[in-house]
């Protein structure tokens, strides 16, 4: 889905699962492949660690006894640009990774309280993202013709805007309002093509397979034929790209932020972070490897994880 | 394949007009009256009225956009009288900002996004793929492991800052690069070279990774098929199956992969050009979308989809040619 | 009526008024001359930019930037001396005319004597017909949106829509080649300022309609356009038929200027710093807040200029609209604001000075005392607790501000969130996109409880200050400057006596002590005064900041120290 809109202009695709694996049974083993596999229970662990951050936040606030927006001139220098007061960007027993430059505010607690925008941008997108996308899908690749006819033009419609550009442009046309409904909206209506693209394409063939055939033939509806004979089978298909495509919003809400259309202060989020820390990579270079260690750290452990994960399944439809 | 050829350009058309009227729709309906921001900090209730017949935006807003429709195919004329203004086809119409001819705007920045776009392209397409098909064909060794966990991390890094370690490392710190500049290859073909390398390098790392994740995974597709298993049975070498059985169908996915990015770049790489200064496409997109400059935006918008459209049609036409499976019927 | 923009996109590339405080602290580099020592003759400045100039025609642009850069290519009937060691480059003097002009009839009629062996770039003599047509220009309904002061103060038929639709001005006589007559519609003391405005500028008879100026434009200065491409590079090389004997404002030292527009901000201030190649003969805007610590070094503080931009950063407070009507909430917000916070988010001490009163340091007769002191600017929360509890708000409420998009306006704006958030109000930001935010908060009807803007004086002194801010006959439906909406009838009666005045350092004067009446209504907080720090290549000479082009380098005295480097 969207992992390259993190990059310019159009994304392209990573590569589905080929073929649909088969129903059931094989999450037991799957589970098992992954545990063994030391990168994806690394990745885990830190996604867990990530989630209970964000959960967290507000303990986190009171265990450092600071709010994610309260100022603390005393930690920086007015004289030099507000730079942080102490070495490595202020890190000290009062502010543990540190202080924003020029108003102090504690950067452990704004990673925390941003991770749950990052994270709840990008989850609700690829919520959004996936509903729609398998439910189209699904739709133009069982149904074929007119139905397929339609959605598949809507979705060459849509793949042609140039999405970041599009996506600048209509945020900052619009009413500031609620910039993160703003966001996942606008993602979702750019991202879901990807997605239904390739569902459309292996609900083409595996209507044609044998067991579609005989449950057809067995009188089964359409109803029936789609929710117990298809969709069981795009599932792993399904579970990878939705995968791979939570990074991919989460460096495009970061790439949005960085260009000025992201969320609006005093709201913490990762992109803005980062795009706020640019300037001061040279004198403060902490404010900077902070927050882009989280977000790398966290893209790179989604990509981890969908990547093994689509390794586990491919395998298991090999075997 | 003419009706073909004729079917999928007519698709292009549509396309084209879809893309055209919904960002009209968009930008001429949600944003700011234009008229008041091109009126300027004295501005009074006439002078927005001289402004607003002279756009033509006291008309109905379908006759509007019929204008700004016959003006890209047959140009069309702005004002009245002594202030006729004739803008000749292709009419993307004048920026609200500077008043300067649109379509110019983009004859003259398109070589800088141009230049960057193929020269990406070309790093990323000689490091990916070369690095994929190895690791394909190694599966498995130290060699595989490490070049794709570096893939991993290096289509993890936003590009934004990578751009900032790379200038800080290349040009201040060991002061290999000059500083990136838009200079024109005409002027000092080094100085060129010298000063776009960087925003190559940048903007080719993070398409070299997938790529080389892809050709990765499609060469080892290819090598696991039953008709390479015959090949190794003759005795070939791993090289020789590569390079006599291997390397078409493990690229032909590529081929389409790339048509679209490289088309989509076409249109300016946004990021990169911004933070590198690079008066490209991409960086008066976003200029003009901080100055709510709609004409710009628009052409800007039209330009990528045109490219994108186009690259889609070129893909699918070499498609047919690299793949014979593919009928040219089908689709 | 210059609006200050707080992030100084255009406004700081180089704009004018006083302090040349140079920082040349630290034993001198070796070999290494200062920016501030004169200048040799011929070479090429560089400037490294961000946005490219507003426009190139006097009569279309109007920021501090561009007033600067016009300098160069054109001349007016006087403009301001040149910023230099001695001089703060404020004070007006002939230019294109003999002397500053004689009033007469009360200040009603002002003359001017233009100089001899004055010439266009195309060898045409400057006449006082040209004078005249590039005035009237400012009338084009399409032209004239830059310097309102012509339109305001000289008499003019109400239709009169400029030279290209309505042709000649009568209340601009010209009776010979030299000598040009202007009737104004009211005493106008201050009128040798007037005419130092960038749109007195002079054009041969019947040029320039179509925007022609904005890309070819025809110098009357020593330098003139020899290549312009928008949005990418301008190159300015010697005009030869300027004749250094009749200008004594512009030295004029290089033979040619570069500009190099749409750099990335932070990329301009290490090349800088890195000084690399032909950057050595470069200039920049002013520096990020980032940079200022780097900036600490002996060798760069050497070659690091400061400087004043005459505006005041403040808040507006809509005194029509809900608790704010009442004065002692509008009082207990000027005390629980922290203007230290709102300093930091300019970048600190180096960038901004917390504000006391309305007019900032650099305006004559101006009156420092603070109506609402507090400990360094820091806020009084207890003092405004009480206020608030007097006036029944002590549960506080929600104050909607609006603010521009961008990183410095946004980050003022949570300065002030968090400074009333100490009692108990409740600040929501409003954002607003920059392009339309002047649109916004000048309509009345849309603009909401306060605004985060600023305003720079259009020559010092507390005319052009005080009562475009305060004057509530002014209030308008669109454009409006007024944004307090405070419509008190005795500031209106003080207004109108001050600018009856004949002496203008009583004029100041009783604009000094305007002020504080002002603020004893609290129609706006002034949050700080901002400034200006700028690095400049080690090759570059003559660099002066000047209050009058908001803090940038008075660009007619630069200059580079050897020219063959």
């Amino acid at each position: 889905m969207a992992t390259t809109t993190l990059h310019e202009a159009q994304p392209s695709l990573p590569s589905p699962p080929t073929g649909a694996a088969p129903p059931g049974g094989t999450a037991r083993r799957v589970l098992r492949e992954l545990r063994r596999d030391i990168g994806a229970v690394l990745s885990t662990a830190f996604l867990v660690l990530i989630v209970l951050m964000a959960l967290f936040a507000p303990l986190i606030g009171t265990l450092a006894g600071h709010g994610p927006d309260t100022f603390d001139s005393a930690a920086v220098d007015k004289d030099l640009g507000g730079l942080p007061k102490g070495s490595l960007g202020g890190i000290s027993g009062d502010h543990w990774l540190g202080v924003e430059p020029q108003n102090g505010r504690d950067i452990l607690v704004r990673i925390a309280y941003g991770a749950r925008i990052s994270m709840l941008i990008a989850v609700s997108a690829t919520l959004l993202t996936t509903v729609i996308g398998v439910v189209l899908g699904l739709l133009a690749g069982f149904y074929g013709r007119w139905v397929d006819q339609v959605i598949s033009r809507l979705m060459d419609f849509l793949m042609a805007f140039p999405a970041l550009i599009f996506m600048i442009a209509v945020l900052s046309a619009l009413p500031a309002g609620n910039r993160p409904v703003l966001l996942v909206i606008v993602l979702s209506v750019f991202g879901w093509p990807y997605l239904a693209r390739v569902v459309r394409g292996q609900t083409l063939t595996l209507t044609g397979r044998e067991f579609v055939e005989a449950a057809r033939a067995s009188g089964a509806g359409s109803r029936a034929l789609i929710f117990a004979e298809i969709l069981p089978n795009l599932r792993s298909t399904i579970i990878v790209m939705t995968t791979l495509a939570v990074p991919g919003y989460i460096g495009t809400e970061a790439g949005l932020s960085f260009l000025g259309v992201g969320v609006t202060p005093p709201t913490a989020s990762w992109g803005q972070m980062i795009a706020n820390s640019v300037s001061w990579y040279q004198v403060d270079p902490m404010y900077f490897v902070i927050p882009g260690a989280f977000l790398f750290g966290t893209v790179l452990a989604l990509t981890v994880v969908g990547d093994r994960l689509r390794h586990a399944l491919d395998a298991g439809e090999a075997s | 394949m003419l009706r073909y050829v004729a079917g999928r350009l007519s698709w292009v058309l549509v396309i084209l007009l879809a893309v055209c009227v919904f960002t009209y729709v968009i930008f001429f309906q949600l944003s700011p009256d234009p008229a008041v921001m091109i009126c300027g900090k004295t501005c009074t209730p006439e002078r927005i009225d001289t402004i607003r017949t002279s756009l033509g935006l006291d008309r109905p807003f379908l006759q509007q956009l019929g204008d700004f429709l016959r003006g890209i195919v047959a140009g069309r004329d702005y004002g009245s009288g002594a202030n006729l203004v004739h803008c000749p086809a292709p009419c993307l119409g004048y920026s609200f900002q500077s008043g300067q001819s649109v379509w110019e705007m983009v004859l003259e920045r398109l070589p800088v996004s141009v230049t960057v776009a193929v020269g990406a392209a070309v790093l990323w397409l000689l490091g990916g793929v070369t690095i994929g098909l190895l690791s394909g064909v190694k599966e498995g060794t130290w060699w595989d492991r490490s070049t794709m966990a570096l893939a991993l991390g290096g289509s993890s890094i936003p590009p934004y800052v990578l751009a900032l370690a790379l200038q800080y490392l290349l040009v201040v710190k060991w002061q290999v690069l000059p500083f990136p500049a838009a200079i024109p290859f005409g002027d000092d073909p080094v100085a060129w070279f010298q000063s776009y390398l960087m925003p190559w390098i940048v903007l080719a790392i993070g398409y070299a990774c997938l790529y080389a994740r892809m050709t990765r995974a499609n060469v080892i597709d290819t090598l696991a098929e039953n008709f390479m298993r015959t090949a190794r049975a003759k005795g070939l070498g791993p090289v020789l199956i590569l390079r006599r059985h291997a390397l078409r169908p493990a690229l032909t996915p590529i081929v389409t992969i790339f048509g679209m990015d490289f088309a989509g770049l076409l249109g300016g790489a946004l990021i990169t050009e911004t933070v590198f200064g690079l008066n490209g496409v991409g960086k008066m997109a976003s200029d003009a979308i901080a100055k709510n400059d709609q004409p710009v935006i628009m052409a800007v918008t039209l330009l990528a989809a045109f490219f994108v459209v186009i690259g889609n049609v070129v893909v699918d036409l070499l498609y047919t040619a690299l793949d014979p499976r593919v009928r040219t019927t089908a689709s | 009526m210059r609006r200050a923009v707080l992030s100084c996109a255009a406004l700081c590339t180089a704009i004018p008024l006083t302090l040349t405080a140079c920082s040349g602290g630290g034993p001198a580099a070796s070999g290494q001359a200062k920016p501030t020592a004169d200048p040799a003759t011929g070479g090429t400045v560089h400037f490294l930019e961000k946005p490219d100039f507003s426009h190139l025609d006097p009569a279309r642009g109007f920021d501090g930037g561009v007033n600067n850069f016009y300098r160069l290519i054109y001349r007016t009937l006087t403009t301001r001396e040149a910023a230099g060691p001695h001089s703060d480059g404020t004070k007006i003097v002939g230019d294109l005319a003999t002397d500053t002009g004689r009033a007469s009839e009360n200040n009603k009629t002002w003359t001017f004597t233009l100089k001899k062996g004055l010439f266009f770039q195309n060898g045409a003599p400057i006449t006082s017909q040209d004078v005249k047509f590039g005035v009237e220009r400012a009338w084009d309904p399409d032209a004239g949106i830059g310097s309102p002061y012509a339109k305001q103060v000289i008499a003019a038929p109400a239709d009169y829509k400029g030279p290209y639709q309505s042709g000649d001005l009568d209340t601009i006589e010209t009776p010979d080649e030299r000598t040009i007559v202007f009737h104004l519609k009211k005493s106008y003391p201050q009128f040798s300022s007037v005419v130092a405005q960038p749109n007195f500028t002079p054009f041969p008879k019947g040029t320039g309609a179509k925007a022609a100026f904005d890309t070819k434009p025809i110098a009357s200065g020593p330098y003139e356009v020899a290549n312009y491409r928008r949005g990418s590079s301008l190159e300015l090389v010697r005009n030869k038929h300027w004749k250094r004997s009749t200008d004594t404002v512009r030295a004029a030292r290089p033979d040619s200027f570069v500009w190099t527009f749409g750099l990335d901000a932070a990329t301009i201030d290490e090349r800088l710093i890195a000084g690399q190649g032909k950057d050595i003969n470069a200039v920049g805007p002013k520096v990020q807040p980032a940079t200022i610590a780097r900036l600490q070094t002996p060798q760069l503080k050497q070659r690091t200029l400061a400087g004043v931009t005459g505006c005041t950063t403040y808040m507006s407070l809509n005194t029509t609209k809900g608790p704010l009507r009442d004065v002692r909430v509008r009082q207990a917000i000027e005390y629980a604001v922290n203007k230290q916070t709102t300093v930091d988010a300019l970048g600190g001490s180096a960038l901004a000075t917390a504000a006391t009163s309305i007019e900032p340091p650099s305006i004559p007769g101006r009156d420092a005392t603070d109506v609402y002191p507090s400990k360094d600017g820091t806020g009084d929360p207890e003092a405004a607790r009480k206020l608030l509890a007097e006036a029944g708000q002590s549960k506080g409420f929600t104050l909607t501000v609006d603010a521009r998009a961008n990183a410095t306006e946004q980050a003022v704006a949570v300065a002030v969130q968090q400074g009333l958030k100490r009692v108990g109000i409740k600040v929501k930001i409003n954002t607003i996109d920059t392009s339309t935010f002047y649109e916004v908060i000048g309509t009345p009807s849309q603009q909401h409880d306060a605004a985060l803007t600023g305003w720079c004086p259009d020559w010092p002194g507390g005319t052009t200050f005080l009562p475009p801010l305060f004057d509530g006959r002014l209030i308008s439906d669109k454009g409006n400057s007024v944004l307090s909406m405070l419509d008190d009838k005795k500031i209106q009666k003080r207004i109108d006596e001050i600018a009856a005045m004949e002496d203008e350092t009583a004029q100041n004067e009783a604009y000094g002590k305007l002020d504080a009446e002002i603020m004893k209504r609290a129609p706006i907080v002034p949050l700080n005064y901002s400034k200006t720090v700028l690095v400049v290549g080690t090759n570059i000479a003559g660099a002066h900041t000047s209050i009058s082009y908001s803090g940038g380098i008075d660009l007619v005295g630069i200059g580079l120290a050897d020219p063959k480097k």
